[in-house]
């Protein structure tokens, strides 16, 4: 039950994280946020239904993917930096339509 | 033996990533044709030499419990078919060495994710190749570090970050009811116990994580950023088959080996396909850059798509693994038609073009088949899947759906006869009367796609009956 509580006070944390920024290492750092949530969620579950080995193999795999999916991202932010000279997402609205 | 399919392109980038990179560098578009066309046989041919390998040979290294049915096979082979002909689209476009190099080893990574996809039968292996098969899309999306396609591949990443946010959630509360990742387990705790709140919210968390990985309307926003501002042969790959692996696929599969269909899944997956049909058709009729225009149309084709998943039943489920199968046939063809415009004219605005198909016959030809398949006109391939599709939703008692796909056929109609004459036909505009037919490295995938749509169309109703009846056993029926 008080893992929850903490699941659900990450999430909201990552959701204004992610909301309330323009800067875009910050919406990361909030989709990070929220993915420590649901790992957190996993975990709780895992202890509940005492299934722990396989919940531990699971968060294990989802770090490791998620540091995959941070250094594209990172290098993607990086390439953005290179154009505008700002990490503000409000400048790269090119794509409308 | 079906091990092999996600083995054998990891190990592919593996080897060709060992010393010897002058060799490896020569070496890599041959090794990617194999391995593509080898896993196009492989679902092709029954008695192919590599289908007789022993299961129990593999089991040592690779002890993975794999499922394949009638919907699997068709998925692997529009994966090879597609990375083959993007595969081909990618020579014609890098010119350096090592960008080629580069984009079939990606490309390699992602079709293993793929094959993962197809043929896991564990709710978390699932999610790890979907992973693998988003992170390369990443990469290939950004490919050439441009400033829009950076901006196209971010978005990319922040709405498919929180599909797997959604989708891990979903995956932590199955586990909490089951004890268990595996399809078979879950289903029979799910059917044991009664459809708590719990059990809905995880179902309701999953579809919406699907819904965004495959672009359904009202998730749809990164899209027609992440397709049109991607390299072409990027984009080939892409609409052709990753959205369709990653997000239409899984929820199929989803549906049903995971949850089975109930009533209020129906309704939603009637509703959501029928709006992004309509809507879908409706953003492409007033969009002016080729590109954009083809990105909206794959929502509208996805959103069918979904209204033959959305019946439920044995018949709208093949309509709909056929129409996976035509969409990643003409919507490649329909790419690789605009890069090789974008290449000669140097623009996408389909304003300002005209009159190609003099210049351009092969590129003009293949385009108008492509048009017309996926408006659904006979003979074409497009013209039968439809056809399933709007039977299905009528005999399941889905008759106000049915006229809606029915009208949506037509605006696709629409928007392609408005393309075709705006590009192809007309007048030729003065500035363009230099302008040459792309090399051959382009127009062979073009007439291969072209052929196959003709050519499916023709055939097809000779085997009908057997496609759909093969549909018998996906169902568990």
């Amino acid at each position: 039950m008080v893992s929850a509580i903490f699941v659900v006070l990450l999430l909201v944390i990552g959701i204004y994280c992610i909301l309330a920024t323009y800067n875009l290492i910050r919406v990361l750092i909030g989709v990070e946020i929220l993915i420590k949530a649901v790992t957190l969620l996993i975990i709780a579950a895992g202890r509940q239904n005492g299934n722990m080995a396989l919940a531990q193999a699971m968060v294990v795999s989802i770090i490791v993917i998620e540091v995959v999916i941070m250094t594209i991202a990172v290098g993607v932010v990086i390439g953005i930096h290179r154009y505008n000279n700002s990490l503000d997402s409000r400048k790269i609205r090119k794509l409308k339509g | 033996m079906y091990a092999l399919l996600i083995l054998a392109p990891f190990l592919g980038s593996f080897i060709l990533n060992l010393p010897f990179r002058k060799v490896n560098k020569r070496l890599s578009f041959g090794v990617c044709a194999a391995l593509f066309l080898l896993q196009m046989a492989v679902i092709l041919i029954p008695d192919f030499g590599l289908n007789k390998i022993n299961p129990a040979a593999l089991a040592n290294i690779f002890n993975f419990d794999l499922g394949v049915d009638a919907l699997s096979k068709v998925m692997l082979f529009c994966t090879g078919l597609v990375a083959f002909v993007t595969l081909c689209t990618s020579s014609f476009f890098l010119k350096d060495g090592d960008d080629k190099f580069n984009f079939a080893n990606v490309l390699l990574i992602a079709v293993s994710g793929m094959n993962g996809i197809v043929l896991a039968q564990d709710i978390f292996s699932l999610y790890v190749f979907l992973e693998i098969t988003a992170v390369a899309s990443f990469i290939l999306i950004a490919f050439n570090r441009e400033e829009l396609g950076l901006e196209g591949a971010f978005k990319y990443i922040l709405l498919s970050s929180i599909a797997t946010v959604l989708m891990i959630a979903g995956i932590a509360l199955f586990f909490l009811v089951s004890g268990s990742t595996h399809f078979a387990v879950i289903h029979s705790a799910l059917l044991a116990q009664d459809k708590s709140l719990l059990i809905n919210l995880a179902i309701a968390l999953f579809v919406s994580a699907l819904f965004i990985k495959g672009g359904l309307m009202p998730f749809h926003g990164w899209l027609p950023d992440a397709y049109s501002s991607a390299p072409a042969a990027s984009s080939v790959f892409l609409a052709g088959i990753v959205t369709k692996a990653a997000g239409v696929y899984v929820l199929i599969r989803m549906l049903v080996s995971l949850v089975g269909f109930s009533l209020t899944l129906k309704s939603v997956l009637l509703f959501v396909g029928a709006f992004s049909a309509i809507i879908g058709a409706i953003a492409a009729l007033t969009q002016t850059d080729f590109k954009r225009m083809l990105s909206y149309s794959s929502i509208s084709q996805i959103g069918y798509i979904m209204l033959g998943v959305g019946t439920g039943t044995v018949l709208g489920l093949a309509g709909a693994a056929l129409h996976i199968f035509n969409h990643a046939v003409f919507k490649s063809l329909l790419f690789m038609n605009s890069a090789a415009v974008e290449k000669a004219l140097g623009t996408r605005d389909t304003s300002k073009m005209g009159g190609l198909g003099s210049q351009m016959p092969v590129t003009g030809l293949t385009s108008v088949l492509g048009s017309l398949s996926c408006a659904g006109i006979p003979p074409l391939a497009g013209f039968w899947s439809k056809l399933i599709i709007i039977i299905a939703l009528w005999s399941a008692g889905f008759k106000t759906y049915a006229v809606i796909a029915i009208l949506g056929s037509v605006l696709t109609l629409a928007y392609f006869l408005s393309l075709q004459r705006s590009v192809f036909f007309g007048k030729l505009n003065a500035e363009f009367r230099n302008i040459k037919e792309a090399g051959f490295s382009l127009l062979f995938p073009m007439i291969l796609l072209g052929v196959i749509t003709l050519g499916v169309g023709i055939f097809l109703p000779l085997v009908l009956d057997k496609f759909i009846l093969s549909f018998n056993a996906v169902l568990g029926g």
